[in-house]
């Protein structure tokens, strides 16, 4: 039970990190692989908010959420606008979001240094809360709430408002979408915005959930965004839901049953076996590529 | 609705379009006048679609102008010529196929979102098949339903001008006359309205005045009856307007009325 809820708790971050790197590839079908560094620097800014300036926790969150949302502007437009209309745009914008990830770590470094930052003791509410054999603590169930909010918030948005309609219309089909007078532009540059919020929101509750704030805390969960929106399905943002809690559940079971060393041995093989069963993903649909 | 009888709704001056090293349109010049209906006919590769890109600021005219009620709007991007009623229905319907069929049309009225009740009643109105699937993906619709579509959609952004690029491409001849009743009617509530056609036969009868296209080039003008009339016309375009042409050659397939595949 301890570990189920553990699970959860985990997998609820990893997918809202997957959820970000997803909306952007399923609206634009672009990878942006700035992604892990917007996780990062948005736990460092929350920190910064929280332990420099110091806001209270839940100031910290929001102004890490709106930062995201900018660093997401910045990124389509410096990694990603100016390669639009080439015909090699997508592999382009994958090159030049790695290297803006590169410059974004190294800003990082520069600033904060290559140390783990750390709450200070005090920090969080203690309190904790026991039911069902499980014991979490409040920190824990915000975090929770949070993360899902943000994923529910996100899917009722793209199924449900004019604006979901617009990311849709420009995913299915970006010449159609012009046509019917939707300024293709700004929804991607809403989409990247977004993306970026929750990639952000990730890194925040990523740093409050451990409290370790790491230049190198991108690396590790890049790897595993992918991973778990290709098990869930390229552009599904249900299943980068389903596959960020599969991934979770996975690691935090493999910990406590067989030991920490087979971690991620145990949730990799876990998504290969997934995609050896169904290719397109979990919630993916089959994709027929126009050339 | 709009009909002001003076003047031109749509003028276009003197337009290049080209790709590369490929001149697509070279020196269109045509007028639009308001409440009219004005046909652009010319064979499959005649540069047509690509003036209508033009008109609408899906392609960058090299030189030339385009004139909406007189106002430059050839530097405009599509989304601002759409609000301003510079309406297209696609060549291919560009239907989104994942969507509803009421979220297509929803979209229709992006920049008419106030209207959008009363467009949606009127667009059930028209085409009741629409009203009875509208929850459905519009993917389900058969070709000649997605046309409807297509067109239901780009009346709700209540277009000024309505640009309509093949409308009767790939369509069985019983649904070619279904897709000109609508576009009369559409024209008799006063809408003005540029039609795009291969179907040279069926465009002429319908409209008021024509422009033939062949190379990039306007190479003949005049009103409708007179080039229904034409010798070089009817030897050009008329003679092959009544066999219908294969749909799966013009468009790549995949059209025919009651088969469409839905598109993915």
């Amino acid at each position: 039970m301890q570990q189920l809820v553990n699970g959860i708790f985990l997998g609820s971050i990893y997918a809202l990190f997957a959820m970000g790197y997803t909306l952007v590839f399923g609206v634009l079908d672009l990878l942006n692989l700035a992604h892990q560094a917007v996780f990062m620097l948005g736990a460092f800014i929350g920190w910064l908010l929280a332990v420099e300036f110091g806001w209270p926790l839940w100031a910290a969150v929001i102004g890490a959420v709106a930062a995201g949302a900018i660093l997401g502007l910045l990124i389509e437009r410096i990694a990603f606008a100016p390669l639009r209309g080439r015909p090699d745009a997508h592999f382009a914008g994958l090159i030049s979001s790695i290297a803006l990830a590169i410059v974004m770590v190294a800003v990082a470094l520069g600033i904060f240094g290559p140390q783990t930052l750390r709450f200070p003791p005090g920090s969080f509410p203690s309190a904790r809360v026991s039911f069902a054999g499980a014991t979490v603590s409040v920190l824990q169930l915000v975090i929770l709430a949070v993360a899902v909010t943000m994923m529910l918030g996100l899917n009722w948005l793209v199924a449900s408002t004019r604006l979901g309609r617009a990311m849709r219309a420009v995913a299915e089909n970006p010449r159609a979408a012009r046509v019917l007078g939707i300024n293709v532009e700004r929804v991607t540059l809403i989409t990247f915005m977004l993306s970026s919020a929750l990639g952000s929101t990730a890194g925040i509750l990523f740093a409050l959930a451990f409290n370790s704030i790491r230049v190198e805390m991108g690396l590790a969960i890049e790897l595993k965004g992918l991973a778990v929106i290709i098990v869930g399905g390229m552009g599904s943002l249900p299943g980068a839901m389903l596959g960020g809690l599969l991934l979770g559940l996975a690691e935090v079971f493999s910990v406590a049953r067989i030991g920490s060393g087979w971690r991620d041995v145990v949730a990799f093989g876990l998504l290969f076996a997934i995609l050896l069963l169904r290719p397109h993903g979990l919630l993916g649909r089959k994709r027929v590529r126009e050339v | 609705m709009t009909a002001e009888r003076a003047g031109a709704v749509l003028e276009v001056r003197d337009v290049h379009v080209s790709y590369g090293q490929i001149q697509a349109v070279r020196g269109v010049s045509l007028t639009v006048p308001s409440g009219s209906l004005v046909t652009l006919i010319g064979a499959n590769g005649a540069g047509k679609s690509s003036t209508l890109a033009a008109i609408c600021g899906l392609v960058r005219a090299k030189r030339g102008q385009v004139l909406v009620d007189g106002e430059d709007v050839t530097r405009w991007r599509s989304h601002r010529l759409v609000e301003a009623g510079v309406v297209q229905v696609p060549e291919g319907r560009e239907i989104l196929a994942t969507l509803t069929i009421e979220e297509n049309l929803q979209l229709g009225a992006w920049h008419q979102g106030r209207h959008l009740a009363e467009g949606l009643a009127d667009v059930f109105g028209r085409f009741p098949v629409l009203a009875d699937r509208r929850r459905l993906p519009a993917g389900t619709l058969s070709g000649g339903e997605q046309q409807m579509l297509a067109i239901g959609r780009a009346l709700l952004a209540r277009p000024r001008i309505l640009l309509m690029d093949e409308p009767s491409m790939g369509l069985a001849p019983m649904l070619v006359d279904e897709v000109f009743g609508v576009i009369e009617r559409i024209r008799a509530e006063g809408t003005t309205v540029l039609l795009v056609e291969q179907n040279a036969h069926r465009a002429l009868q319908a409209a008021d005045h024509g422009y033939v296209m062949e190379t990039g080039e306007v190479i003949l003008e005049g009103p409708a009856s007179e080039l229904l009339a034409n010798e070089r016309v009817v030897e050009a375009y008329l003679g092959e307007a009544f066999h219908e042409p294969d749909p799966a050659v013009s468009d790549g397939g995949g059209r025919f009325p009651d088969a469409a595949p839905p598109r993915c």
